[in-house]
């Protein structure tokens, strides 16, 4: 049974229409990966699952519509979206910017108890609270805007490229913590990547993403195995 | 050097109002990047809100409550009724729209209280402090003491409440402060009501040095401008030093140098805003657009 359902969803910008109609689903605390090239729609799909452009079709958390619903709703349900970009709020300290990502909920010990928890995961963060998040380098800020999307204890956790510019050292450690998010807190995570290899190695199901259409899904085995898959976004052959 | 002193104290007591005016402009600049050219406008409206209420016989003090409140929720309204179909629209638009209102609150005022001028009463007491040489009039301390506290507060409020935490956040990435579940559009309505009501402050703070007259923010919100570009327009801290320093500056031009006297003060603030716009374009206190990727 899925948690996530996406049905028919179709979504754009203006006039443009970018998705025609993507269907998947993702079950309870699975990670789902979805790949393809520039342009094919991946960001926008995690856009249009918290409400960032408009949409057509459904997608439904745990039996709730998410579809046509306003950011601050979406959030509000438990979808915490780590944007292109991170999302970063420059000028305000990393403390603060932890904190806005639990903005929505009430609780004052629970939410300081989170704060200790996302230390143990991102013990850099600690080091550099009253710091201006600005400040910190690409990977930092990766590590901040992952932690400010746990503090809102999300059921469903949307990861938009978050390898982009970071060094591939960054990039595997930030994978593994994602990884041990994804089995400490049986967060749901969906996860927009270009490095295929990476996303694959935390994901269980994956769906390949070409100008708006889901052209192939599998579990990650079965996507890697794939030929055509490995020739596109692998970079080797099978 | 007393008579110099005298200067400063007189120029920081005006310099009090130009500040609590660029807060207010300051405060709606942050969050939605609008100059809102009917401040000074709103400001007015509002000291007539109080000059009603008192002259109707209800006490200064409260008089001024209600006006707050008043105030606060006819920002809000203003926001989610003029502003919000403009959302997004180019500046152009923008300030077109914030220059309409001007013309409809000042000619509002007109049709509602006349263009005759009206007493407004001095809520601090008439004496002064004697400082050596130096006068200081209860209400020029009255002044400074009223901004400070406006200070004080906003501060506490947008540094130690979530509400001021979301604020924030709404004003440096209003999309990524959607994404965290804030209500973008209550929280710039906000802004709206509080510079609103900080503009209110500002208006019952001049109406007893001026008269109460609907072109009575005119000239103050040329000097808020200056003020608000000198300390930066994004730093509400920047608004209020740049606010003393418009007001000493043009006390020591008008007294000081001979053919500016009083009659060309109001040229201070253009000169001002021009040397900032070519030497600091930032201001004092604002933050150059330059952050690291």
């Amino acid at each position: 049974m899925s948690d996530l359902v996406v049905d028919g969803l179709v979504a754009g910008y203006g006039d443009v229409r970018v998705l025609h109609g993507v269907s998947f689903g993702v079950k309870q605390g699975e990670v789902c990966a979805i790949l393809g090239p520039n342009g094919a729609g991946k960001t926008t799909l995690l856009r249009a699952l918290s409400g960032m452009v408009r949409t057509r079709g459904t997608a439904t958390l745990g039996g709730t519509e998410l579809a046509g619903r306003s950011p601050d709703t979406v959030a509000r349900l438990g979808v915490a979206h780590v944007p292109e970009g991170r999302g970063t709020f420059m000028p305000l300290t990393v403390e603060d910017n932890l904190r806005l990502g639990a903005f929505v909920r009430r609780g004052r010990a629970e939410i300081e108890a989170d704060l200790d928890r996302i230390f143990t995961y991102f013990p850099v963060l600690k080091t550099r609270l009253k710091q201006e998040a600005g400040s910190l380098s690409g990977g930092e800020q990766q590590m901040l805007a992952l932690g400010r999307a746990l503090m809102l204890r999300p059921r469903l956790l949307l990861l938009d490229e978050p390898s982009l510019g970071l060094a591939p050292l960054v990039t595997r450690e930030l994978f593994r913590i994602v990884q041990a998010i994804n089995a400490e807190e049986q967060t749901t995570v969906v996860v927009v990547e270009q490095n295929a290899h990476l996303a694959l190695g935390i994901a269980q199901q994956a769906h390949v993403l070409e100008t708006g259409r889901i052209v192939l899904s599998g579990t990650a085995e079965e996507i890697r195995a794939d030929e055509q898959v490995a020739q596109s976004y692998l970079g080797y052959r099978v | 050097m007393a008579g110099f002193l005298q200067q400063i104290v007189t120029g920081l007591g005006a310099g009090a109002i130009y500040a609590s005016l660029a807060l207010a402009l300051v405060l709606i600049y942050q969050f939605t990047g609008i100059v809102n050219f009917a401040q000074g406008e709103l400001a007015m409206f509002s000291t007539y809100i109080a000059w009603t209420l008192v002259a109707a016989g209800v006490s200064f003090w409260l008089a001024l409550v209600i006006t707050l409140v008043v105030s606060f929720a006819g920002g809000m309204l203003i926001e989610r009724i003029v502003i919000r179909p403009v959302e997004g629209a180019p500046e152009l638009t923008i300030v077109i729209v914030t220059v309409g209102l001007f013309i409809f609150v000042n000619a509002a005022a007109g049709w509602i209280w006349t263009f005759l001028i009206k007493d407004f009463p001095n809520p601090f007491p008439g004496g002064a402090l004697e400082l050596g040489a130096v006068t200081v009039n209860f209400s020029t301390l009255g002044v400074l003491g009223v901004v400070g506290l406006v200070m004080g507060l906003l501060y506490l409020l947008f540094q130690h409440t979530k509400i001021g935490l979301g604020m924030r956040a709404v004003a440096t990435n209003p999309a990524s402060a959607r994404l965290v579940g804030i209500r973008v559009g209550w929280t710039l309505a906000l802004g709206w009501g509080l510079a609103a009501t900080v503009g209110a402050v500002s208006g019952v703070l001049v109406a007893p040095l001026l008269f109460l007259e609907p072109n009575m923010m005119a000239g103050v919100l040329i000097y808020a401008f200056a003020a608000a570009t000198l300390g930066g327009f994004d730093s509400p801290v920047g608004a209020v030093i740049g606010g003393l320093i418009v007001g000493v500056a043009e006390t020591l031009a008008g007294a000081y140098v001979g053919f500016i006297g009083s009659d060309l003060k109001i040229g201070v603030p253009l000169l001002i805003i021009l040397a900032v716009l070519l030497l600091r374009p930032q201001g004092l206190f604002g933050r150059a657009a330059v952050e690291r990727a």
